[in-house]
């Protein structure tokens, strides 16, 4: 049994045609189900666990990178087959994971191409992130896999940790330098503010580490953005969860 | 904040690039950065900055000019700009350029040096067929004397 997991933006009138046109494509398939609207609060983990209890086989989500982050936060703590459909602009994990926007995501579901992802998990907060997790300049002392750690020689550092997505390190005057996530591995970035600008913060050249565990510690509580969800925090332990979920993507996905 | 990721790009663009940038580096030790702590990789190690502790991978280990290893090097080829503290270990090649400084035992494969380098301590290469007369009389030019004894025996 197939439970749609609506964004509270869909009900904007600007994409009534083009959920209306999923939902026509997906009784064509014949794998329609119920529908539940995400609101503000919605705790999905609970969600999730309910309708797995009353018989749910696939989680699809439907809406944007931010309602892919905010679902699977903490529905990943989930054993369920997710899907994905893609609507409207912010679609960036949608590409990667080869899901097309719109109606002709349902092609995709129905193929159900199985796929289990590595995930970033935030262990002493028990919460997942998929795609990226941020950290602005802040002062921060990371300690890798329990064996060495990074400080920087001007007190802020950057950090960004990256899974599926490819991380684009745009350098002044050279050409980019794209690094993609590997299998088994989180890529954590660093970068040292060296400086304040007339109009931005200098930054030095990026330091990257691959890992499995990282501590970050603070001694000021610094802001941590997953997934688009900010919180702050003065201690966090990122771990790698190995084929934590189990997902449907499209043939041309990015990894 | 870091730049997002660009998708413009045609998949085979982003697959040359994938494939170059594996080949290239996979662990950056950045120019102000200070790591402490034996340092592990599986992937080509490049140090601009300073680390205290243990380098160790089985492939490419790259120090550029102005950074510091306070610590032994074990790789498994290395291109060595910078200033080591320590015994360095390659299983093939190493490379000193002009501005190496190496204070420390080396011991390798193939070892190739720029004029300009900086050794201090004993460089010890795998193959060599001649040995230390002093320390081995087994093998090497004893080995002759044996032969000819050998010979006034027939």
């Amino acid at each position: 049994m197939y439970v749609y997991l609506y964004d509270n933006y869909l009900r904007s009138k600007k994409f009534d045609s083009t959920v209306k046109a999923i939902e026509t494509r997906l009784t064509d398939f014949e794998i329609a189900g119920k529908i539940i609207r995400l609101q503000n609060f919605t705790n999905t983990e609970a969600i999730i666990e309910e309708e797995i209890k009353k018989g749910a086989t696939v989680i699809v989500i439907v809406g944007n990178d931010e309602t892919f982050g905010r679902v699977l936060s903490r529905g990943a703590a989930c054993r369920v087959l997710f899907g994905f459909l893609p609507v409207g602009p912010k679609n960036t994990i949608a590409e990667v994971l080869g899901i097309p926007e719109g109606e002709d995501a349902c092609d995709v579901l129905s193929q159900r191409r199985k796929i289990n992802l590595d995930i970033g998990w935030i262990s002493n907060r028990n919460r997942y992130f998929i795609s990226q997790l941020y950290i602005p300049a802040s002062d921060i002392t990371v300690e890798y896999d329990e064996k060495f750690k990074v400080f920087g020689k001007h007190k802020k550092m950057e950090l960004v940790v990256c899974n599926l997505q490819p991380f684009v390190w745009n350098r002044k005057g050279k050409e980019d330098f794209i690094v993609h996530p590997q299998d088994g591995k989180l890529e954590a970035f660093l970068r040292p503010m060296s400086g304040k600008g007339m109009f931005s913060d200098k930054y030095e050249d990026p330091s990257l580490f691959p890992f499995e565990e990282m501590v970050i510690t603070g001694s000021k509580p610094f802001q941590v953005e997953a997934d688009g969800t900010i919180t702050k925090e003065t201690k966090i332990v990122i771990k790698l969860a190995k084929n934590r979920i189990e997902m449907i993507v499209g043939k041309d996905r990015r990894f | 904040m870091f730049q997002k990721p660009n998708y413009s790009e045609s998949e085979s663009q982003i697959n040359a690039q994938h494939t170059k940038q594996h080949d290239d580096v996979e662990t950056v030790v950045g120019p102000s950065v200070h790591v402490e702590g034996d340092f592990s990789s599986e992937g080509n190690i490049l140090v601009k900055g300073i680390v205290s502790g243990n380098v160790k991978t089985s492939k490419l280990f790259t120090s550029e000019k102005g950074s510091k290893v306070l610590a032994s090097v074990k790789a498994g080829n290395a291109v060595v700009s910078g200033v080591v503290k320590g015994n360095v270990k390659v299983d093939d090649r190493l490379e000193l350029t002009s501005t190496a400084q190496v204070l420390g035992d080396i011991e390798c494969g193939v070892l190739v040096i720029e004029a300009g380098a900086l050794i201090r301590g004993k460089v010890t290469m795998k193959g060599l067929e001649i040995d230390d007369p002093k320390s081995d009389k087994k093998s090497g030019l004893i080995r002759g004397i044996v032969k000819d004894d050998d010979k006034k025996d027939k």
